[in-house]
C-alpha cells in the first residue's frame, strides 16, 4: 500500500506583515529605475564587447587583405653619361621585360638632360606604342595620343606619359625601375 | 515508405499542408507569357554557373604563371573540358542578357513601384554583382584581352572619389597588376560574389513571396477568366521547360561557337584592337567620349539614379498624377545603351 504524497508549499507570506516571509532571504523591494539602468548598462556592455570583438577581427582581416608594401623599386645602372650624345637615344630593357627609350635632350651632363618615358598610359594603364608615320605615341584602349616628348595631344588622357626617375652619380646614369615582373 | 515518412515527420515538424501553402503561391495568369518568366531564367543559369564553375575549378590554377596553361588544358585536353568551359561562358552571356531583359520588363511594366521599391534596389545590387562576376571571370583566362580588360577595369576604380586608390589596391593586391592579382579575382569570382548573389537572391525571392507577384491585366483577357494558377506543378513545369530549352541552347552554343584560346597575356604590349566583353561596350565607349573623371562620375551618377529610380519615379508621379515619364526615360536609356553598344561593336577604335 503506497502512501499518497501531497506536495507541500510554504504558506504564502502575509502582505500585511513587513518582515521577510519565513524561509526566504531578506529582500528589498526592487528599484525599477535602477534595474532598468543596470539592464541598459549590461546591454550596452554586451553590444560594446561584440562590436569590439568583431571589429578587431574585421580590422585584422582588412589589414591582411590590404597589400603590404608598394611595389619594390631599385636603381639600375644604365651607362656612362657620355655614351649618349645630346639628341640621341638608347634602348634599355628593364628587369620586368619592359623596353624603355632613354633620350638625351641637353648637354649639361646632369640627370635633367635625360628623359626616360614610361609606355604606361596615364589614362587607364594600357601600353602605348610608337606610331612612326604619325610621329606620336598611341594608346589602343581609348585612343589617347602623345607627342614624342610624352605630352598628351588627343583622346581622354590629360596627363603626360609618366617618366622613370633618373640620376647621375660620378658620371654614371642610373634609372629607378620596378624590380618585380608579373611572372 | 509510410514508415520512413512517419520517421521523417517526427523529426522535421512541418506539416504537408503548411509546406504546400508556403510553396504553392498563386501565380498571376500573365506569367503564362514566357517573357514574364525572365526572372527565373538568370536564377536557373546561376545554378548552371555554380555547377560548371565548380567543375572548372578542379583544374583551374589562379596564378599568372599557370592560369593560361590550365585553361588551355581544360579546353584542349581534359575530357569534355571544352564543353564545360563553353557552357560556363555562354551561360554567363545569357545570364547577363536575361538579367538585363528581366530588369527591362520590370521597369516598363512599372513593377518596381510601391511597395516593391526595395526589391528593385536588391535587384540592382544583383545586377552589379552579376556584372562584377562576369568581369572577374573573364579576367581569369589570362588572355591578352582579359588581362588588359582587368587592368583597365581596376584603373577605373581608382577614379572613384575618396576610396578610389584603396579600392584599386584592394582589388589588385598592389599598385599594378601583380603576382597576387589573379588569386584575388578568383576568390571574388568563385566565392565572395556567388555567396553575395545567393544571399541577395534569398532576399529578392522572399520579398516577392511576401508582396506577391505584381498583378497585370491585358486587353485580350476574358472578363470571367481565372486570374491565378498554381505555382506547383503548373509554373514549376513551365520553369522546367525553360530550363530544358536553355540546356539545349547552351549545348548548341558551346558546340557551335566554342570558347577558344586567345593569345596569352603580355603585360608589355596592349593589342592594337582591344575590347572588353560585350556587356561593357557601353562603358568602354563612354570612356572614349569623355575625360576620365567626367566619364566615371557620370557613370556613377547614372548607376545611382537607376538604384533610386523607384523613389524618383514615386516623387514624379506624386507631383504629376499618372505621369508616364518613366517610359520615356526608359526608352531613352535603352536607345542610348543599344546605340553605344552597337557603335563600340562596329568600330576598331
Amino acid at each position: 500500500m503506497s502512501e499518497e504524497v501531497t506536495p507541500t508549499t510554504p504558506p504564502p507570506a502575509d502582505p500585511s506583515q513587513d518582515g521577510p516571509a519565513p524561509g526566504c532571504h531578506a529582500e528589498t523591494p526592487a528599484d525599477p529605475e535602477r534595474r532598468g539602468f543596470l539592464g541598459s548598462l549590461s546591454s550596452l556592455a554586451m553590444a560594446g564587447g561584440l562590436a569590439a570583438g568583431y571589429g578587431t577581427f574585421g580590422c585584422f582581416a582588412a589589414r591582411y587583405l590590404y597589400p603590404a608594401h608598394a611595389a619594390a623599386t631599385g636603381w639600375m645602372f644604365v651607362c656612362e653619361v657620355g655614351r649618349i650624345a645630346p639628341g640621341e637615344a638608347l634602348a634599355y630593357k628593364l628587369p620586368d621585360g619592359a623596353k624603355v627609350v632613354i633620350a638625351r635632350q641637353g648637354s649639361s651632363g646632369a640627370a635633367e638632360d635625360f628623359v626616360a618615358l614610361s609606355s604606361v598610359c596615364p589614362h587607364l594603364g594600357c601600353q602605348v606604342h610608337w606610331e612612326g608615320q604619325n610621329s606620336r605615341f598611341f594608346c589602343p584602349c581609348h585612343n589617347g595620343t602623345f607627342d614624342p616628348s610624352g605630352n598628351p595631344t588627343g583622346g581622354p588622357p590629360k596627363e603626360p606619359l609618366p617618366r622613370y626617375p633618373l640620376k647621375v652619380e660620378d658620371g654614371l646614369l642610373f634609372i629607378e625601375v620596378p624590380l618585380e615582373g608579373l611572372a | 515508405m509510410s514508415m520512413l515518412i512517419g520517421w521523417l515527420k517526427e523529426r522535421i515538424p512541418v506539416s504537408g499542408d503548411r509546406l504546400r501553402e508556403m510553396t504553392n503561391e498563386p501565380v498571376p495568369n500573365h506569367l503564362r507569357r514566357w517573357w514574364f518568366c525572365l526572372g527565373g531564367t538568370p536564377a536557373y543559369l546561376f545554378v548552371v554557373q555554380v555547377v560548371t564553375g565548380i567543375l572548372l575549378a578542379f583544374y583551374y590554377q589562379p596564378s599568372s604563371r599557370t592560369a593560361y596553361e590550365s585553361v588551355r588544358y581544360i579546353t584542349e585536353e581534359a575530357a569534355f573540358g571544352w564543353y564545360l568551359r563553353g557552357v560556363h561562358k555562354w551561360a554567363a552571356t545569357l545570364m547577363i542578357a536575361a538579367v538585363i531583359l528581366h530588369q527591362m520588363r520590370v521597369y516598363f511594366t512599372g513593377a518596381y513601384r510601391k511597395p516593391r521599391e526595395i526589391n528593385w534596389m536588391v535587384g540592382m545590387c544583383l545586377l552589379v554583382c552579376t556584372l562584377m562576376t562576369g568581369f572577374t571571370g573573364y579576367s581569369l583566362v589570362f588572355e591578352q584581352l582579359s588581362y588588359w580588360g582587368a587592368t583597365v577595369g581596376a584603373n577605373i576604380t581608382e577614379n572613384v572619389p575618396v576610396f578610389g586608390t584603396l579600392m584599386k589596391r584592394m582589388l589588385l593586391g598592389g599598385d599594378t597588376y601583380n603576382a597576387n592579382t589573379l588569386s584575388r579575382f578568383f576568390i571574388l569570382h568563385a566565392a565572395v560574389l556567388p555567396v553575395t548573389i545567393v544571399l541577395l537572391l534569398g532576399v529578392h525571392i522572399t520579398l516577392i513571396r511576401l508582396q506577391g507577384v505584381t498583378e497585370l491585366e491585358f486587353e485580350d483577357q476574358e472578363p470571367g477568366e481565372q486570374k491565378h494558377f498554381n505555382f506547383f506543378p503548373d509554373h514549376f513545369l513551365t520553369e522546367l521547360m525553360i530550363g530544358l530549352v536553355l540546356m539545349i541552347l547552351l549545348s548548341v552554343l558551346a558546340t557551335a561557337l566554342p570558347a577558344e584560346m586567345g593569345p596569352k597575356a603580355d603585360p608589355m604590349s596592349t593589342p592594337e584592337v582591344i575590347k572588353p566583353e560585350w556587356f561593357f561596350y557601353v562603358t568602354f565607349r563612354w570612356l572614349k567620349l569623355f575625360s576620365e573623371t567626367t566619364a566615371i562620375l557620370s557613370m556613377g551618377f547614372i548607376a545611382f539614379l537607376m538604384f533610386i529610380w523607384p523613389l524618383v519615379d514615386g516623387a514624379i508621379r506624386k507631383r504629376w498624377k499618372g505621369s508616364e515619364a518613366s517610359v520615356w526615360v526608359g526608352l531613352f536609356a535603352v536607345i542610348a545603351i543599344v546605340g553605344l553598344t552597337v557603335w563600340e561593336a562596329f568600330v576598331a577604335h
